[in-house]
């Protein structure tokens, strides 16, 4: 069974009048309940990846699909639609909205899906990342780790099946990355998966698997 | 506002609370042209109002005298019976000459108007317009005082004395009885043959129009006039011009404040769509659609929109109550047009905050997700 899947997928961009191969042919399938790490240097096509398997961008050639179900052919409502319900974003720079306390933070995903015991759930999701004496606090009254616990919250509201994540530890220091990864871990456990871009050692410690990426390829020894 | 409740409006309220001086200066705009549009109407409708309960009596008057082609230069009993007969109006016959007027102090010349009933014309601002008016004479303020006379003294007129009887108060310029520079007598208390002029006066302008037409048609023909009528109607053209004049205006005024508020939101949210453009990625990535973006970013547009209508229909409210109370003398005199005026205004600023909110908060919308998560 898989959750999400890349098949020999190739993402081009023009920039300029070049045209820039970032991603070269990839396959990979996750897994429900994995903690994947991708690792590579910069402009290896990290990046690039997780936005394809996200759904935010579309690959140039190749195929990716979600539960069985090829997103090439959806239309850009299915395909907000198909995100919402499946995938979660946690990103390294956390990307809260400042004028929403922390429970409405982690309930505006659901504010335009399902709202029935939203803020409920909202408060439920915050005592389980260890907030739950922050819900009324806004961002500016976090921590760095607190936020990132929130919008990690924030990307569980839909109870999606994959939680793709940017550097979530990026920003953050070794003993509070630790609690962010301790987090992800239970959530795996309730067969989330996780697929972290990562440049973190710590992070590739905890993974169930490291995938390497360079020059827009899977490193065949790292798989 | 709970945002499990209403989550589109209260995220755009919450945003435009962000930058609170800019979205008040927006929604001022939007009131400054609320205020113009709704005050376009009303003050109109209340000059109107003034001016014609000032000119009431004026506008409800027409004259009637003997025309060119005329035998006499007076209308005799006969005429002003015939006139009467043709219109349903009173008939005041006056009778105007020029005389020597002599006080214990002073001499002049003045307009000596013989009428049987002053009232319908003047009042007085002291003593009293007898009810039989039989002898004594009513005299203009400023001949008065030119004159150096009050009630109960002494005056010549011509060959004969008479005694004050009451000082008139000063009627309006323009009008068909001019009481201050002259002395009114009785119709006895002056040789005449018939009346230089008939006056009628009507229940409102409109009749006085009417009546003013029938004897034209009634007493001339195409090759002999009779008589030469007056009423009022050039007057209230010139003045309805004027008002028109005052609403072109105004509607300037309107127009340009709501486009200048227009571009001013149009800015505001352009600034807002780009500062914010991580975070409309994020909603994307969450799951938002591009409709509940546009929706979020209308909504915002149409909040800056209502508050400064509302703000401006109040404000408006507030003027034209001050205004009504200074020039008609009830705050509350509106007249029933004025809801629609006020409809009018708040659509107007609602409209153009929406229409300048459309195009940022279409950028906003197609803004790829991922480009607009790229740092």
């Amino acid at each position: 069974m898989t959750v999400i899947s890349a098949t020999d997928a190739v993402k081009e961009y023009h920039s300029g009048d070049r045209l820039l191969r970032a991603l070269k042919g990839v396959s990979l399938s996750i897994d429900p309940g994995e903690f994947v790490a991708i690792v590579g240097p910069s402009g290896s096509g990290k990046s690039t990846l997780l936005n394809l398997l996200g759904l935010l961008d579309d690959p140039t050639e190749g195929q990716v699909t979600v539960d069985g179900t090829a997103v090439s052919g959806l239309s850009t409502r299915e395909r907000t639609e198909v995100r919402r319900d499946t995938v979660g974003f946690v990103f390294q720079d956390f990307y809260l909205l400042p004028t929403l306390t922390a429970r409405e933070n982690v309930a505006v995903p659901g504010m335009i899906s399902d709202r029935t015991e939203l803020l409920e759930r909202a408060d439920r999701l915050l005592k389980r990342v260890g907030l739950g004496d922050r819900l009324t606090h806004s961002p500016s009254e976090l921590s760095g780790g607190q936020k990132q616990r929130v919008a990690i919250a924030r990307s569980m509201v839909n109870e999606p099946d994959i939680l793709l994540t940017d550097e979530p530890t990026g920003n953050l220091d070794q003993e509070t990355g630790a609690q962010v990864l301790d987090v992800f871990r239970e959530f795996t456990a309730e067969d989330v998966a996780v697929v972290t871009v990562t440049h973190d050692k710590q992070v590739e410690s905890v993974a169930d698997r490291t995938i390497e990426l360079v020059d827009g390829k899977l490193d065949p020894d790292h798989r | 506002m709970r945002l499990d409740r209403f989550p589109v409006t209260a995220l755009a309220w919450r945003n435009l609370s962000r930058a609170k001086s800019r979205s008040a200066l927006a929604t001022l705009g939007i009131l400054i042209g609320v205020v113009a549009i709704i005050s376009l109407g009303m003050f109109g409708t209340t000059l109107q109002a003034f001016f014609i309960q000032d000119a009431e009596r004026f506008l409800q008057t027409a004259q009637v005298s003997p025309g060119e082609d005329s035998e006499s230069p007076v209308l005799d009993e006969d005429d002003i019976a015939e006139i009467g007969a043709l219109v349903d109006a009173q008939v005041y016959p006056v009778e105007s000459s020029a005389s020597v007027i002599k006080s214990s102090r002073e001499t002049t010349r003045a307009t000596v108007t013989a009428t049987e009933r002053p009232r319908a014309f003047v009042t007085a601002a002291t003593g009293q317009i007898p009810k039989n008016w039989r002898s004594g004479a009513l005299v203009g303020q400023r001949l008065a005082s030119q004159l150096e006379v009050s009630v109960g003294d002494a005056l010549r007129v011509g060959d004969r004395t008479v005694r004050v009887v009451a000082v008139l108060e000063s009627t309006p310029r323009g009008g068909f009885v001019q009481a201050d520079d002259g002395v009114f007598l009785p119709p006895s208390q002056l040789d005449a043959r018939g009346a230089s002029r008939v006056l009628l006066r009507t229940d409102s302008p409109e009749a006085a129009f009417r009546a003013a037409e029938t004897i034209r048609q009634e007493l001339n023909t195409d090759r002999q006039e009779r008589v030469n009528v007056f009423d009022a109607e050039a007057s209230i053209q010139r003045f309805q011009s004027q008002i028109s004049t005052i609403q072109t205006f105004l509607l300037g005024i309107g127009a340009v404040s709501l486009l200048v508020a227009a571009v001013s939101i149009l800015n505001v949210m352009l600034m807002s769509a780009i500062e914010r453009r991580e975070e409309v990625g994020v909603l994307r990535a969450v799951g938002y659609h591009r409709r509940d973006i546009l929706q979020l970013m209308l909504s915002e547009a149409a909040l800056l929109g209502v508050v400064g209508a509302i703000a401006g229909a109040i404000l408006s409210v507030g003027l034209g109550a001050i205004i009504n109370q200074l020039l008609l003398g009830d705050p509350m005199a509106f007249s029933d047009s004025v809801l629609w005026n006020i409809a009018l205004g708040m659509g107007f600023g609602v409209a153009a905050a929406l229409l300048s909110g459309l195009y940022p908060a279409w950028k906003a919308a197609n803004a790829r997700p991922v480009e607009a998560l790229r740092d």
